[in-house]
């Protein structure tokens, strides 16, 4: 990259990545869908009903699958917390809540990987990954009307 | 120069075999051909010189000869949809990015399926539409997972562009497990382990770099840039001499040794050696490039007349080569050095002028949108810093309108950066430091965010944040202005807030 035309730019990020002794970089989680769900945008609202199980079915009258990381993992400690705004311990409760398995099942994946074979699969299932891993088996979606790297993109993590 | 490398160029094509292989319609498909992502052209000589421009440009570095085998691509196939793709992607000239684009979207019909999604992939980095960039490029490491060049292109912009550095590197270590001795890929984890804060990563990476590929300038060059990156002035200059001992045109050590001479204070002979530079490369844009750092060694040694009288000059230059990015990089230079206010103020709307009308501007979108909101940021801080707060709030609805809009990384850290100010100068420190530190690689806003967290009592985050930008050393202007003042307000052991300026 010694050479390379973004060399101002890495050398911008290098030299600050090395003068501090600690540096946390965040992503934005991205809400995917089946690409067959005709759906292009949720308002955060909605997507914390789908979270609750208050909304069950999508438009089109399919049921809906909540797909997530590992109940402790990073990214869903804090799509719970940005959510469903309560803190992780009182939202990971909500979904465990043995009245809500037939409403909206929860189903946890060991990666985005799986998290995207699972929603890539099901019409009516919807993932939270990390934008990075998104790829054209699924489709994003719009929460607030803004998509990530939007401005004021509600799910950007830190 | 290309008769002096061909004999390179094979040794080079068959050490690295096995990357982005170009192949015309009429050549028989290659054994492998499923590895890597196809190539179509009508012309044989076409895809050779895309080939060789991927080997110039991506596994040695050779930037400006890759650039020439893509511009030969398209000349001998002017319908060659990814070789206008690669030549809009690499050039830094912004109007030759912005025609070449064009043409690989317009002839995107010639391309194979997967051809068609790098071209998207390509085109959406430059325009800020990032999700269906990352979508295209996830699509394509998916199924195309031994396509080196491919993988080392794409961690590249996860790295350097994007600062996703743990999914850039995951790329490239998965790469060099495939093939330990790709070490274009070797090159770029280093850097990414730098970036993400693991430089103790990144000079063993060099050394095995260096050993490889011995009689090859690039690997002293990037040991160079890294050693410079770490502050050690005198091994970035022996790296970087080495390198040309090893070719004398390898021109990026050339303005290596130019600016590590600069940033130790010796502007004489930076200058010296920026003129040697400026005669090594072909490159328009390149040269004014090469000649705006020139012209900001007279200010990093705080003579401001002799500085403006030499960036009016290069102003000149980059306004008959149509360079309008330059240009207003130029009048940035300007306007951040200008002692009165008014006129700096003057200085950034000529520049805003230039980008904005769309009929002046041979610009892509992106482009445009990422140097008129620097303008438009460096306008809120002087505006600021010069009680104008009207003028600065006015600067920044500008941005707010443009960053509802543009997703790029560069709009967004400006924005929130000018926003960052105009709270500061109405006293909502709290505010203004969440906003700074949304913009944390730009100088300015470190200068801001450690003046912000004085006021706001936080004495320590202050002198961090002066730390941080005392040791940045790189080449921007921004630099130039921000950190000199920073390290002397350290040497004089100060947490106040400094302002800005050379000396």
């Amino acid at each position: 990259m010694g050479t390379s035309a973004m060399r101002n730019r890495l050398l911008i990020i290098c030299v600050l990545v090395l003068s501090v002794a600690s540096v946390a970089f965040g992503t934005d989680y991205a809400i995917v869908v089946n690409p067959a769900n005709p759906l292009r945008a949720l308002s955060l609202v909605e997507l914390g009903k789908i979270f609750k199980a208050k909304t069950t079915i999508w438009p089109d009258g399919k049921g809906i699958t909540l797909v997530l990381r590992e109940p402790n993992s990073p990214a869903t400690k804090f799509i719970l917390e940005k959510v469903l705004g309560g803190t992780f311990d009182e939202e990971k409760a909500v979904l465990s809540d043995p009245g809500r398995k037939n409403a909206v099942p929860v189903v946890f994946a060991e990666s985005d990987e799986e998290v995207m074979r699972i929603v890539g699969g099901n019409a009516g299932a919807v993932g939270v990954i990390d934008v990075y891993n998104i790829t054209g088996g699924v489709k994003v979606i719009k929460i607030d009307d803004k998509q990530p790297f939007d401005p004021g993109y509600v799910l950007k993590g830190r | 120069m290309k008769t002096r490398n061909f004999f390179p160029w094979m040794v080079i094509a068959i050490l690295f075999a096995g990357g982005t292989a170009a192949r015309s319609q009429e050549a028989a498909p290659a054994a492998d051909a499923t590895r890597t992502v196809p190539v179509t052209t009508q012309s044989t000589v076409a895809a050779k010189a895309y080939e060789m421009g991927l080997v110039q440009r991506e596994d040695r570095l050779f930037v400006d000869e890759g650039l020439e085998f893509f511009r030969q691509a398209v000349k001998a196939d002017p319908q060659f949809a990814l070789g206008h793709a690669a030549l809009g992607y690499f050039t830094a000239d912004p109007k030759e990015a912005k025609e070449e684009s064009a043409l690989a979207v317009k002839y995107i019909a010639n391309a194979a399926p997967d051809e068609q999604l790098l071209i998207h992939w390509m085109n959406d980095t430059k325009n800020g539409e990032t999700v269906e960039a990352i979508s295209a490029m996830n699509d394509l490491l998916a199924k195309y997972p031994t396509d080196k060049r491919l993988a080392n292109m794409a961690a590249e912009w996860l790295c350097a562009n994007q600062g996703a550095f743990e999914h850039g590197e995951a790329v490239l270590v998965r790469l060099l497990k495939y093939d330990p001795q790709y070490y274009p890929a070797t090159n770029n984890l280093a850097y990414c382990y730098a970036l993400s804060g693991q430089a103790q990563l990144a000079p063993p990476l060099m050394d095995q770099y260096v050993a490889a590929l011995p009689n090859e300038p690039n690997p002293q060059d990037s040991y160079g840039e890294i050693m410079r990156m770490l502050g050690d002035y005198p091994a970035a200059l022996e790296h970087y001499n080495n390198a040309l001992k090893i070719n004398p045109k390898f021109n990026a050590s050339q303005v290596g040794v130019a600016s590590t001479y600069a940033l130790m204070g010796d502007e004489t002979k930076a200058r010296a050696q920026y003129l040697v530079a400026i005669k090594g490369t072909k490159e328009r844009s390149t040269q004014v490039n090469y000649r705006i750092l020139w012209a900001m060694t007279y200010y990093r040694e705080n003579k401001p007349r002799l500085a403006r009288e030499a960036f009016e000059k290069v102003d000149t230059e980059a306004h008959a080569a149509g360079l309008t990015v330059q240009e207003a990089e130029i009048h940035r230079a300007m306007a951040l050095f200008n002692p009165d206010a008014a006129s700096a103020l003057k200085d950034l709307d000529d520049a805003r002028e230039d980008l904005s009308d769309t009929r002046k501007s041979n610009l892509l979108p992106g482009d445009r949108d990422n140097e008129l909101a620097l303008i438009l940021q460096a306008r809120a801080f002087i505006a600021v810093n010069a009680g104008k707060i009207d003028a600065a709030q006015a600067t920044l609805k500008l941005l707010e309108n443009m960053a509802q809009t543009n997703r790029s990384t560069p709009v967004q850290e400006a924005y929130h950066s000018a926003n960052g100010a105009v709270l500061f100068a109405q006293g909502d420190y709290a505010g203004a430091i969440a906003e700074l530190q949304e913009d944390p690689y730009n100088p300015l806003s470190l200068q801001l965010l450690s003046a912000a967290q004085t006021k706001a009592g936080h004495a320590a985050d202050a002198r961090k944040t002066l730390e941080t930008l005392a040791a940045i050393s790189d080449e921007r202007v921004e630099t130039a202005f921000a950190a000199p003042p920073a390290r002397l307000a350290l040497k004089h052991d100060a947490t106040r807030p400094v302002q800005g300026g050379a000396n």
